[in-house]
């Protein structure tokens, strides 16, 4: 063993010149690359960060915008049920109108049927007496009330107003002709008596008038004068059936 | 055992400069290194390769170790440090092969490498303090321990030197040895034995490199702190 001073020589120059090899084709090139890939990581850290900053920034704008939003919401909401009240209460003071007049108009309906019930069974029993009062005076009537009620007629006409006398000339025309006057009776007319008449009747009409005279049973007494479309005179039947149509009117109106 | 196992053939001559066996195998290894650092560097990526990786790992590993003694200095330090690790390791575990003598057998190379850690220490001390104030941590806490701190410095840097050559060379020559006694496969588990102290051995010599010059470097550091507190 003996220390050789070319070899120690040579081996520090080698380690020397081996330091500098590496250190240009392996220790600088690694740690450049290494250095480059920590610069890439560290720019997509900073790239991340900013994204995440930029997230965070965008999440509190959306949550800032949602609270508008509730806001928003709460308050168009408030302004639909404030809106709904107002129209339900509208609608109901309508309902409540409708319904009133509702009510009223059922109230009149039902006020004038019951007033047409109560006319009715009125009609029907002034009809009722009517016949009632026919038959009984179908059984008492003779030409004995048939005279009275004769003479009645010719009282009354002899006190007919005097426009009601021009309506009734009016009616007869000018003719030349005697009009015909139909007379009807219950009961056979005697000769004064139908003699009283025409007298009456030309006095009434102020000309002279062609009368016919017929039997008529059905007026059970008193007699019955047509002139053209004027009918007039007294006799139970006619005055029955008017006392039977004199109902009341119809109570109320339609709405 | 003979003086022929200790001593290492002169192949040729560079002038005044013998070159041996040694400086040979030496050479052998500088290129393969650059050879390999050449193919592993020549198409570096961001997403490396296997090899690309190994060469990270190794680079990134070494530096951590630089970081965990001396943290204000890895740059500094890396090429150095890094360059014994690697060319220990090889030159160590190249006296598995056949007809090859690792160069750390060699008394001249383990001296010489020691040489350049001590000089080291007082490089990158003085580069990092100046001369002056270098100089006058060896006199601190007492100028009488100067010559203590003179000792140290030779006999740490001859203890390097012979400790990394007397292992390794007691390791060939064991194995040498048992093969001549006990026959073919008899070596191999002495051959495991030297691969785990050749690794040893390489990180033993670069880390003690490494702690020594850190201690040159950190030495005013840690006079000041001193002062400080």
């Amino acid at each position: 063993m003996e220390l050789s001073w070319s070899t120690f020589l040579l081996e520090i120059f080698n380690f020397l010149v081996l330091v500098w090899i590496l250190k240009h084709f392996l220790y600088r090139p690694v740690q450049s690359v290494i250095a480059r890939r920590q610069q890439e990581i560290d720019a997509r850290l900073a790239e991340a960060r900013e994204k995440e900053e930029q997230a965070e920034q965008l999440q509190k704008d959306y949550e800032g915008r949602l609270v508008e939003w509730r806001t928003e919401r709460q308050q168009s909401h408030e302004a639909l049920e404030n809106e709904l009240r107002g129209e339900r209460a509208r609608r109901e003071k309508l309902l409540v109108d409708e319904l009133e007049q509702q009510r009223k108009k059922s109230a009149t309906v039902d006020a004038r049927r019951q007033g047409e019930q109560r006319r009715q069974m009125e009609l029907q029993a002034m009809e009722q007496g009517s016949r009632f009062a026919a038959k009984l005076l179908e059984q008492g009537a003779g030409p004995e009330t048939e005279t009275r009620l004769v003479k009645l007629f010719l009282t009354s006409l002899a006190e007919m107003p005097e426009a009601q006398r021009i309506q009734l000339r009016q009616q007869l025309g000018d003719s030349a002709e005697e009009p015909r006057v139909q007379v009807a009776s219950a009961h056979t007319l005697n000769a004064d008596t139908r003699t009283a008449i025409e007298a009456a009747l030309k006095a009434c009409l102020g000309r002279a008038v062609a009368c016919e005279f017929v039997e008529q049973p059905e007026l059970i007494a008193g007699i019955r004068v047509s002139i053209g479309a004027w009918e007039m005179g007294i006799n139970v039947r006619d005055e029955l059936q008017g006392f039977a149509h004199l109902a009341p009117e119809p109570v109320g109106g339609e709405s | 055992m003979n003086s022929d196992q200790l001593s290492f053939p002169v192949l040729f001559q560079i002038g005044p400069l013998q070159v041996t066996t040694t400086v040979v195998t030496t050479w052998v290894i500088m290129a393969l290194l650059a050879l390999v650092a050449w193919l592993v560097t020549r198409r570096l990526q961001l997403r490396p390769g296997r090899a690309q990786t190994v060469a990270e790992g190794i680079v990134t590993t070494i530096e951590e170790a630089i970081r965990a003694v001396a943290p204000n200095h890895v740059s500094q330090l890396l090429p150095y440090i890094a360059t014994l690790w690697i060319f220990l390791v090889v030159a160590n575990l190249c006296g598995l092969i056949p007809g090859v003598h690792s160069p750390t057998r060699d008394l001249s190379a383990t001296a010489a490498l020691a040489i350049l850690v001590f000089l080291s220490v007082h490089w990158f001390g003085i580069r990092d303090q100046g001369l002056k104030a270098y100089l006058r941590h060896y006199l601190v806490p007492t100028p009488v321990l100067l010559p203590f701190h003179i000792l140290s410095e030779i006999t740490r840097t001859l203890a390097l030197a012979v400790r990394l050559f007397g292992n390794i060379m007691s390791l060939e020559m064991a194995a040498l040895l048992i093969l001549l006694v006990a026959g073919f496969l008899a070596p191999v588990p002495i051959l495991m034995l030297h691969v785990i102290e050749a690794l040893v051995q390489a990180y033993i010599f670069g880390m003690l490199a490494l702690i020594y010059i850190a201690s040159g470097l950190q030495s005013q550091q840690i006079r000041q702190e001193a002062r400080n507190e």
